[in-house]
């Protein structure tokens, strides 16, 4: 039996899992960079709106201390939007292909997201309810998909994106066959 | 329902099975509450403009009102299948309802008070959520009873069964925890509830009859402005004075001799003074069960006990296993409803207790350093006594997380002002999620989230050691986990 539950995670060598298989395709970076992209823009307008909107109030001079200092240099707000946003789309797809991993075994669909924050996800296939592909328009015209598998749980429930529509599809059936087959009365 | 109803009922293997109507006296208490806001409307529309138009047209709405309910009651029947139940409703448009029988997951009988006086019930039936819920408005408290046993009963089971299996009584509240009421923050609320209640009732009763006009409005709200400032003061201790008495009566109210037993197979759960609910929690579904209590309540040694059950719609009200009792109590319940729980709880890494206080303090001492920046000093230093106070509370967090499993459940302790302990089955975990932070990733730790097909469907065990993590999940589902363990030297030692 392994050694499980050292207050201090003192064992010298603690169980840990190893990464998922297979990566996602590298288009998915492209879908990735394109929703932040769009995202970061809209985000950009609006700040650009808000900055307008106090540099026009700030003429009547009715704020005092921080506000006042902040009202002064309202368009740094869109200047730093726009910043961030650059730099987020040009980060973080790499960021999470390097990530988002996935396999399914047997009968375990595993799985690595994220990218500041990780998370594994380990779901039995006996335990699927339903599996769903989806495609968003940004994936139709990369031709990728996103399998969505549900489990009673709202935790336990997993998304593998950015699959090649044509693996997603396979995967997708596959895993309803044998979640089929497999199905034991949990829930 | 006789008995040869019921003869006849069973023997509907042969025959085909009966569409049964409501009680006939369902549209009387349909109609109570309409009645009364109608009655009560009438009366007002009396004294303020005598036999007006707005009388004439509460007489009208209660006339319709009836006719509804009647024809309603009409057109609703229900039919119990060897494999499902059929609602049907023929009103405006037609609609069938089916539930299938072996998606039936809970029969939970409640009583308002008119339906007491008239000595009949409401049945909810509870299907999960691909079956959806199913309502009988009213029928007899035999034939609720009648349906609870044989929607619930196994479908292998014979019809044969005597009417009444044993009954065992799990736990009964005693009436000295009634003062345990004011230690829970929502029954110490309930006068204001009750007054704001009160007051909306009014203003919509008073709109509705073009009562309320914009400078009445204004002319009370002068005269509350202008009232003494002593009267302010006694409404305001009257109302603090009010508050533990209130939330006595409100938890009597709610948990009247609230009584646990176990029938065919079923955990039921009764309980209410004037609405008495009993609620059935089918003990295959049972997964799990929750003891919550926060600070007032931890210093009493003061629990509530809830059960985690699959499928079970708005769990959090009918899942109630007990209010709060004294903990040893619950946690005698628990064991004897689910199994015994896992102990003692293994504390997690000391890592973990500078991730609690710094995220008990960051938030109030962020405020106060914008305030101070705002030039607020004020508002800056309430924060500060604030992140203050932040410290012990956060000691406190790390002091409760804890976790430990034993051959057939988990346990998953977490929470301070509000503390919660889950414990699950094993086999009711449906999935494992690690969830890791680029902070979390620099101290070694994960935080690993039991999935569930119960409750609210996630068990989080917050910042254990992320080997702990790893290593809890197989040694409770090996099967699952093996398969992707890095080959090390400690991979099976």
């Amino acid at each position: 039996m392994r050694r499980t539950h050292e207050p201090d995670g003192g064992t010298p060598h603690p169980p840990r899992l190893r990464p998922p298989a297979h990566r996602v395709a590298r288009r998915a970076m492209a879908h990735w960079a394109i929703e932040s992209a769009l995202l970061w823009a809209l985000a950009s307008g609006l700040a650009w709106g808000v900055a307008a909107f106090v540099d026009e109030w700030d003429g009547r001079r009715r704020w005092d201390g921080l506000l006042g200092w902040l009202g002064e240099r309202a368009w740094w707000l869109p200047a730093a939007v726009v910043a961030a946003g650059v730099l987020m789309t040009a980060v973080t797809p790499v960021w999470r292909y390097r990530v988002h991993r996935w396999e399914v075994s047997a009968d375990v669909v595993y799985t690595r997201t994220g990218w500041f924050s990780r998370e594994w996800l380990l779901v039995p296939v006996s335990r699927i309810q339903t599996v769903d592909t989806e495609q968003g328009w940004i994936e139709r015209l990369l031709g990728l998909a996103t399998i969505e598998i549900n489990t009673a749980s709202h935790a336990g429930s997993s998304e593998v994106a950015g699959l090649p529509a044509d693996v997603a599809a396979r995967l997708a059936e596959q895993l309803a066959h044998r979640a089929h087959d497999l199905r034991d009365d949990a829930t | 329902m006789t008995t040869r109803d019921q003869h006849r009922d069973h023997a509907a293997a042969t025959a085909r099975p009966r569409a049964v109507r409501l009680h006939p006296l369902t549209f009387v208490v349909g109609a109570v509450r309409e009645l009364i806001a109608l009655l009560a409307a009438g009366a007002a529309g009396l004294a303020v403009g005598g036999l007006s138009t707005a009388f004439f047209f509460t007489l009208a709405g209660l006339a319709f009102g009836l006719l509804v309910h009647v024809a309603g009651w009409a057109t609703f029947t229900y039919t119990l299948y060897d494999d499902r139940l059929e609602l049907r409703r023929a009103l405006v448009g037609r609609s069938v309802k089916t539930i299938p029988r072996d998606r039936i997951r809970g029969v939970d009988i409640s009583a308002a008070l008119p339906h007491r006086l008239l000595r009949l019930a409401i049945v909810h039936i509870d299907a999960g959520a691909d079956g959806g819920e199913g309502v009988l408005n009213a029928v007899s408290r035999q034939e609720a009873e009648r349906l609870r046993r044989l929607l619930l009963a196994a479908p292998t089971a014979s019809p044969e069964e005597p009417a009444r299996a044993p009954r065992r009584v799990l736990a009964r509240m005693r009436p000295r925890w009634f003062l345990y009421a004011p230690l829970s923050g929502a029954y110490l609320l309930t006068p204001f509830a009750l007054a704001g209640s009160f007051l909306g009732t009014l203003y919509n009763l008073g709109d509705d009859l073009g009562l309320i006009t914009r400078e009445r409005v204004e002319h009370v709200g002068h005269g509350v402005v202008g009232l003494p400032r002593a009267v302010v003061v006694a409404v305001a201790v009257l109302f603090v004075l009010a508050m533990p008495v209130m939330s006595v009566v409100a938890f009597a109210l709610f948990n009247w001799d609230f009584t646990v037993y176990e029938r065919d197979g079923s955990v039921v759960a009764r309980r209410g003074l004037v609405t008495r609910r009993s609620v059935s929690l089918e003990r295959r579904r049972l997964r799990g069960v929750e003891l919550t209590d926060n600070l007032f309540e931890r210093l009493t040694r003061v629990a509530r006990l809830g059960a985690l059950v699959t499928g079970l719609g708005d769990a959090s009200h009918r899942g109630r296993l007990l209010p709060a009792s004294p903990r040893p109590f619950a946690a005698d319940l628990a064991e004897r409803v689910l199994g015994s729980i896992p102990a003692p709880l293994v504390g997690h890494p000391p890592a973990a207790r500078g991730r609690r206080v710094v995220r008990a303090v960051a938030p109030p001492l962020g405020l106060a350093a914008l305030a101070l920046l705002a030039g607020r000093p004020a508002v800056a230093y309430g924060c500060a006594v604030l992140a203050l106070l932040g410290v012990p509370l956060g000691l406190d967090r790390y002091r409760q997380l804890g976790h430990a499993t034993d051959g057939a459940r988990l346990t998953v302790r977490s929470g301070s002002l509000r503390r919660r302990q889950v414990v699950v089955e094993h086999g009711a975990v449906v999935g494992w999620r690690i969830r890791q932070t680029l902070f979390q990733r620099r101290l070694g730790l994960a935080t690993l989230v039991v999935a569930v097909g119960a409750g609210d469907g996630a068990c989080p065990a917050t910042d254990m050691a992320h080997g702990d993590a790893v290593a809890l999940a197989a040694r409770i589902t090996p099967a699952w986990v093996a398969p992707f363990l890095e080959d090390g030297p400690a991979a099976d030692r």
